[in-house]
């Protein structure tokens, strides 16, 4: 008689969904192993490719996101605004608006009322990228979130054919607009009287179209607010629902939180794919012309880089492994997200201060729903409630 | 092997066998030297991996490059031989290579 096999413990909350939804571009090879997909997206002769990043003209650098840029125009991008995104500046500045945002937060929280979970995460990405980006001249912080959140929210809706199309355009000019007015146009105009250490001074320095820099600030958004959004509420469920993952969290020590959030999105990273088209080939890895996917969910399990029982939510795996916490997570190679340690230090901060609320607690588990555009999972409908103060 | 000695800001010494074709701080988190974060994993994003070379040292490996530069400067970090571990691939001409890592890469 044989053994019956203990299940695999799988601690990982998205997997359905991103089993039943998950959509490699047409013709794609998709890549699983951590070690070749590092290889792949490290490799010198490939280009963005996917999330419409083909269909982007290149033509004028100027007006086209560092996102969809490669090679050296891309590279002097990113190195001109690094000190943004350096461990010194996120200490010595960005933290100060993460704890304002937080203490803003924490005293709507304490109204007692239950509030909803996407909500106050979107308004703490929105506040840390927007002090980044140099979106700080809006009337009000909660009315450029609102303001993001439309002109982002819809970048997702789109209906086929020449009528939904028209609808679609017609919305995104009003939306994007109003965002202008209302957000971009006067942080530029007082950037222009006195620069600061941002984005949007940056682009004035390099004199950026109208075009190029609404196309930055928003890629920045995208990059920066929505993917956050999605995790800070991942891992506030995590925690909410594993009391001693809570408590190991609240006791820890900077590193010791870090670790758990990195484990967590190690298991559920919001973005599930990336594509690269190869400008040249490369025996034994890639032909010219090929498009690559690839799968960072399944990079973040491979057992070569995991060691055993992948799909376990273990904060010591990383440090055991001697692998940078977030794995595929955050990419990797010239365009790995620049803003990976803003998001755990934001992440970290929200959660830590949440979470000793006194009667804090989850009322409502959010719904796991899937979002095409980015290939990742979005939680709606959590809700969170303190004791009044 | 390549044999090359990381001395910490308390002063202590420790020396390591590295392996050629992987780059110092691929060597030096591989061996468990904590001075050494990484936190983007050798992408040259986050100035985590840096180490303050001896003059010699430095005249011989060479100043930081082009987009290395800008991230050691983003971390405040005014020593006049530093560079990021993970843009010096190990070779033999590393042999004997003594480096000090700073109190912290933050």
């Amino acid at each position: 008689m044989t053994a019956a096999r203990m299940p695999e413990p799988d601690d990982r909350k998205s997997a359905r969904i991103a089993e039943a939804h998950l959509a490699p571009q047409a013709g794609s090879r998709v890549i699983g192993r951590f070690a070749l997909s590092r290889e792949v997206l490290r490799s010198p002769k490939v280009r963005q490719a996917g999330a419409h990043a083909e269909a982007t003209d290149l033509s004028n650098p100027d007006e086209v996101s560092f996102f969809f840029l490669d090679g050296e125009a891309h590279r002097k991008r990113r190195a001109a605004v690094a000190g943004l995104f350096a461990p010194r500046t996120i200490v010595t500045r960005h933290h100060a608006v993460m704890q304002r945002t937080m203490d803003e937060l924490v005293a709507r929280l304490r109204e007692g009322k239950p509030l909803p979970l996407d909500d106050l995460s979107f308004q703490m990405a929105v506040d840390v990228t927007a002090e980044i980006v140099g979106l700080t001249n809006s009337d009000s912080n909660r009315a450029l979130a609102r303001r993001v959140k439309a002109v982002l929210d819809s970048s997702l809706v789109r209906r086929p054919g020449w009528l939904g199309t028209l609808i679609f355009n017609a919305r995104m000019l009003l939306r994007v607009g109003r965002f202008y007015r209302k957000d971009l146009a006067p942080a530029i105009a007082a950037r222009r009287r006195q620069p600061r250490e941002d984005v949007i001074s940056f682009m004035i320095g390099e004199n950026y179209s109208r075009k190029g820099m609404i196309m930055e600030c928003l890629s920045y958004g995208g990059a920066g607010m929505m993917t956050t959004r999605e995790f800070i509420v991942m891992a506030a469920w995590h925690l909410f629902t594993s009391a001693p993952l809570r408590e190991r969290f609240l006791a820890g020590d900077e590193a010791g939180q870090s670790a758990i959030l990195e484990e967590i999105l190690r298991l559920e990273p919001v973005a599930s794919m990336l594509h690269r088209r190869a400008a040249e080939g490369e025996p034994g890895l890639m032909a010219q012309g090929e498009v690559l996917c690839l799968s960072i969910r399944e990079a973040n399990v491979d057992e070569a880089i995991t060691g055993p029982c992948p799909f376990r939510l273990d904060p010591d795996r990383a440090k055991r492994m001697k692998v940078a916490g977030p794995y595929m997570s955050f990419g990797d190679g010239p365009h790995r997200c620049p803003g990976a340690q803003v998001a755990l230090h934001e992440s970290r901060i929200f959660l830590d201060r949440m979470l000793r609320l006194p009667g804090i607690r989850l009322v409502a588990e959010p719904t796991i729903l899937w979002n095409d555009f980015i290939q990742g999972y979005e939680l709606r409908g959590a809700l969170v409630a303190c004791d009044p103060a | 092997m390549v044999r090359i000695t990381f001395i910490d800001a308390g002063g202590t010494r420790r020396e390591i066998a590295a392996r050629e074709g992987l780059s110092l701080m691929e060597n030096a988190v591989a061996q468990g030297i904590e001075a050494i974060a990484a936190v983007c994993g050798g992408n040259c994003y986050c100035g985590t991996c840096r180490v303050h070379l001896t003059p010699e040292w430095f005249e011989r490996l060479g100043p930081p490059g082009d987009y290395e530069g800008p991230v050691i400067d983003a971390s405040g970090d005014a020593h006049p031989c530093a560079r990021l571990a993970c843009q010096l691939p190990v070779t033999e001409a590393l042999e004997g290579l003594v480096v000090e890592t700073p109190a912290s890469q933050s």
